[in-house]
């Protein structure tokens, strides 16, 4: 393959240091392992207490609090409830990832078409959208988080609720920041002077193209919405105790850190790992989709 | 006659990076006196650029230079970064081809400048500024006290390439290089600037290596004239020889593309068809000769050398041109 | 021959610069925006089941004692005549008395903002400290050893969560080695040492996630400038060593966007005390918003989400403002 002319001084005179070598299988590995790290957690909370002779993670003998690892029928332990640590994780971890997940698509599709179709329609509709958002976004995340999910309560579908108030903003600003981007190039005006109706020119022209950037921003946003969902649990807001969320099971532990620090170790890891694995795919596509 | 400031002899760069070689110069070599112009004439690609500087030293990490090139006898070849360092910008210096981007827009003129100054001699912040307003006069640059204190973005494009050649001077170097330092420009500042690197030559002495893939430009400035294709020098001579007895095919293919007034319009420009070689996988025989219209069988096979066929005049060709026969 | 000076130049060129026009129009627009934040504050707190006056009286509480106390407080007006009530008096400085200690609030807030203020200034100067030399040794070789080892640890290190990271330090540092407490607060006023001996496990968790996002960032713009600017060749050919060019050209650029980008995060800081004020119970305003969450007492928690809100508009105005002003570009405008 010919390298063109123009193309050889420029591109060679770039200092990258010691040289790089093959770049293609890098390339696939970096997307494939958080990939592999990703897949292998949800199978392990959603698919390994259905095979595998895991214990119920509620309603423990409190004779039986604070095991050991390795007890037999607790792989790693009780807790001070007596209820099965590996279970708690396995299923905490079911509840913070559908919780992420849930919230996250309702962020992509309602925050990104919102965004979207602000940037396309423009003029008052673009302003009363933003503004409304602006002020969500003004408040710090946190203390919004807070207050929403005091006023509609604990709970599974109401944590969802409030941490869909914080998402479904941030992915309009990315919606209708990519739209507005794309609305100068040719592809798009050629488009709105060919008459095509804003619905079309939505899902037709405008979706694939931003598409891959609310992607990268969701695989992110999986990392961001699972360490506040954990926050929110730790508060005592959020998935309340007895039902397992690593974030509730962090605030548990912390009351007894020193004696049994296992207790906030086990879900942080679980936690971090996910999040890891979340970001780094996310990474990992963005580079894909915007490289060379 | 005066000696040589600078010898370069058998100058070969090559890149190895991602398990790849490229050969980007291949076997240069030339002199150049103090006081002329010499101008490097070539398509991109062809080396011209690379070559340059690797004299000064600014090639990457992947790059490997062999051969000689003697800056006033000494040998930069191989010279260790941190000696390079002190005759980088000292003794050879280098103008380059934007100078919008070229210069910093967060820093002052005049700071570029005496940054300049100072890298390479201990004055005093006052002296050194003297000496900056100095050079914003001798680049010809109106109101040097006001300029001195703007950024560069208040500057025309004219007026950066002038700060560009004053940073370039500041130490009053042997050799300047100027890489495609006017191609950026709009024609009349080009031919300002060039007027003005040829009154600082006579003014000051300095060798000056005009890159450029302009044939007219080395035509109406150059003293000598080198042509690279594919990384090699392929015709070498004093301007005016040049332009008269013209013997390489490419250099002569490169004099017919410019557009001429004298022609009649709408004539076809006569473009050479094709493209240069990869440097990857250069043929055994002439770089050229896949387009050459001259082109005989012996000259796929065997490369011609780049010998000194006249006096002053070098090329490498099995059937070089002769004096007045078309192309 | 005129001598002309910078400085005298650059005064006039502030005052009449986008930057300043940029600042009043920003002003002007943030006014609605607090209205809007306040309103929509004032909302969801209505929302909350439960008032101030049976969280203060306890679950034994009969109606009609939890009707009296309401009557006593004004928790029983309608929710429109209570908002514009505490609009007029938020506008004159006046944030009214916490329902469940009945302190003025703005008498409370100032030591409260000085404890919050402190942790958050320690926390940036923790991580510029770390993420700027960090940064440049990272930069100075791109995809050696010590570049490549940080960038993975920048990038794990976002991936912690903060509550996480608090616990596993006071787990370590506090209870395992017992070099630091593990919460309490010790005024300045009383004891500097003891002060910053109380603050480092909370400052340095705060530090931790912007360490690594400074650093990252940092590092990823220098080496862009480094290998892509035409400037840096200049540099080099004019015979400046790397370390000059690094520092003289390369960190002078990143430096504005670091700054903005500083100004940028002093609001997601500020939600995180929420969070780490609670967990090393330092007396800030981000404990005394979960408090006041806790307890629904909703004249607490309005009062603490508008200073929120004004404290994130002002820092979000600050860094815009400080980016139009370092950037000559936009500071002398167009020749």
């Amino acid at each position: 393959m010919a390298i063109t002319e123009a193309a050889t001084p420029s591109v060679l005179m770039t200092d990258e240091g010691p040289p790089v070598p093959s770049r293609a299988w890098l390339r696939r590995l970096r997307i494939a392992a958080p990939a592999v790290l990703i897949v292998l957690i949800f199978v392990a909370c959603f698919v390994l207490p259905l095979v595998a002779p895991i214990a119920k993670p509620t309603g423990g003998d409190i004779l039986n609090s604070l095991q050991p690892a390795f007890t037999p029928g607790h792989l790693l332990g009780t807790d001070d409830n007596g209820n099965d640590i590996l279970a708690r994780i396995l299923y905490g971890g079911r509840t913070s990832l559908i919780v992420a997940l849930t919230v996250n698509l309702l962020g992509l599709v309602i925050g990104g078409g919102l965004g979207a179709l602000a940037a396309q329609a423009g003029g008052i509709v673009d302003g009363v959208i933003m503004r409304l958002f602006d002020v969500l976004i003004a408040i710090p995340s946190l203390a919004l988080i807070v207050a929403v999910s005091l006023s509609l309560g604990p709970g599974l579908r109401n944590t969802i609720l409030t941490l869909a108030f914080f998402s479904v903003p941030a992915f309009a600003r990315i919606s209708r920041a990519e739209a507005l981007r794309l609305r100068e190039q040719p592809f798009m005006v050629a488009a709105k002077l060919s008459g095509t109706s804003t619905g079309r020119i939505l899902v037709r022209h405008l979706a694939p193209n931003i598409g891959p950037a609310l992607m990268t921003f969701a695989m992110l946003g999986m990392g961001i919405v699972m360490v506040i969902e954990g926050a929110l649990s730790f508060l005592g807001l959020g998935i309340r105790p007895p039902a397992p969320s690593w974030g509730n099971m962090i605030f548990q532990g912390q009351l007894s850190l020193s004696g049994t620090p296992m207790l906030v170790v086990w879900p942080s890891v679980m936690l971090f790992l996910t999040v890891v694995g979340f970001n780094q795919f996310g990474e990992a596509l963005r580079a894909r989709w915007s490289g060379p | 006659m005066s000696e040589a400031v600078l010898k370069v002899e058998n100058l070969r760069v090559r890149f190895d990076r991602g398990g790849r070689r490229v050969q980007a110069v291949n076997g240069l070599t030339y002199q150049l006196r103090a006081g002329r112009t010499l101008a490097i004439i070539g398509e991109s690609g062809s080396g011209k650029t690379v070559s340059s500087r690797a004299l000064m030293g600014l090639l990457p990490a992947t790059a490997t230079v062999t051969g000689s090139a003697r800056l006033d006898g000494v040998e930069l070849v191989g010279m260790p970064e941190d000696e390079m360092r002190h005759h980088r910008g000292a003794d050879i210096a280098m103008v380059f081809q934007d100078p919008t981007r070229s210069l910093n827009p967060t820093m002052r003129v005049g700071t570029q400048i005496t940054e300049a100054i100072r890298a390479h001699s201990p004055v005093e912040p006052a002296a050194a500024k003297r000496r900056a307003l100095e050079l914003l006069s001798l680049v010809r640059i109106a109101d040097p006290h006001r300029r001195f204190h703007e950024y560069p973005h208040q500057l025309s494009g004219g007026m950066r390439q002038r700060v560009m050649i004053a940073i370039a001077l500041s130490s009053d170097p042997k050799v300047l290089i100027a890489d495609e330092a006017t191609t950026a420009l709009d024609v009349t500042t080009q031919a300002q600037i060039m007027e003005l690197l040829a009154e600082l030559r006579s003014r000051l002495g300095t060798a000056i290596i005009l890159i450029s893939h302009d044939l007219g430009l080395a035509a109406s400035y150059a003293d000598d004239v080198i042509v690279m294709y594919a990384g090699r020098a392929v015709e070498y001579a004093p301007t005016r020889i040049l332009f008269a007895q013209m013997r390489m095919p490419y250099t002569r293919a490169l004099l017919d593309a410019i557009p001429r007034l004298e022609r009649a319009s709408h004539t076809r420009l006569p473009v050479t068809p094709g493209q240069p070689p990869d440097l990857i996988a250069l043929p055994p025989g002439c770089t050229f000769e896949p387009r050459c219209a001259r082109a005989q069988p012996e000259c796929r096979d065997s490369r011609p050398p780049f010998v000194e066929h006249e006096i002053g005049h070098w090329w490498a060709c099995w059937y070089p041109c002769k004096d007045g026969e078309p192309l | 021959m005129s001598r002309s000076s910078p400085v005298p130049r650059v005064v006039p060129a502030v005052l009449g610069s986008p930057a300043l026009r940029l600042a009043g129009w920003r002003l002007l627009t943030a006014v609605p925006i607090l209205l809007g934040v306040s309103i929509l504050m004032f909302i969801l707190l209505n929302l909350i089941p439960g008032s101030a006056a049976v969280q203060l009286l306890g679950p034994e509480a009969t109606p009609q004692q939890i009707a009296q106390l309401e009557e006593e407080m004004g928790l029983n007006r309608p929710p429109v005549v209570r908002y514009v009530d505490w609009l007029s008096h938020a506008v004159r400085g006046d944030l009214g008395r916490s329902l469940v200690s009945r302190q003025p609030i703005a008498d409370v807030l100032p030591a409260r903002l000085a404890v919050t203020g402190e942790l958050v200034g320690l926390a940036f100067v923790i991580s510029l400290v770390v993420a700027i030399p960090l940064a440049l040794l990272a930069a100075r070789r791109p995809n050696r050893l010590l570049d490549r080892v940080s960038m993975v640890v920048s990038t794990a290190g976002l991936s912690v969560a903060n509550y996480v990271l608090a616990l596993l330090l006071v787990l370590l540092f506090a209870v395992k080695l017992s070099w630091f407490p593990a919460i309490g607060y010790v005024p300045l006023s009383e004891s500097v040492s003891g002060n910053l001996h109380a603050m480092a496990l909370p400052a340095f968790a705060m530090a931790f996630p912007l360490l690594c996002f400074y650093t990252r960032f940092l590092r990823s713009d220098l080496v862009d400038q480094m290998q892509g600017q035409d400037y840096v060749m200049t540099a080099r050919a004019k015979g400046l060593g790397p370390w000059q060019v690094l520092l003289r050209h390369a960190f002078r650029n990143s430096s504005f966007g670091l700054i903005t980008i500083v100004g940028l995060n002093i609001s997601g800081l500020i939600g995180a005390t929420v969070i780490i004020e609670s967990i090393f119970s330092l007396p800030g305003i981000g404990q005394y918003l979960l408090q006041g969450i806790l307890t629904r007492d909703y004249i607490v928690v309005q009062a603490i989400v508008l200073v929120f809100a004004i404290i994130t508009v002002l820092a979000n105005l600050m860094a815009d403002v400080l980016y139009a002003v370092l950037d000559p570009r936009i500071r002398y405008g167009n020749h």
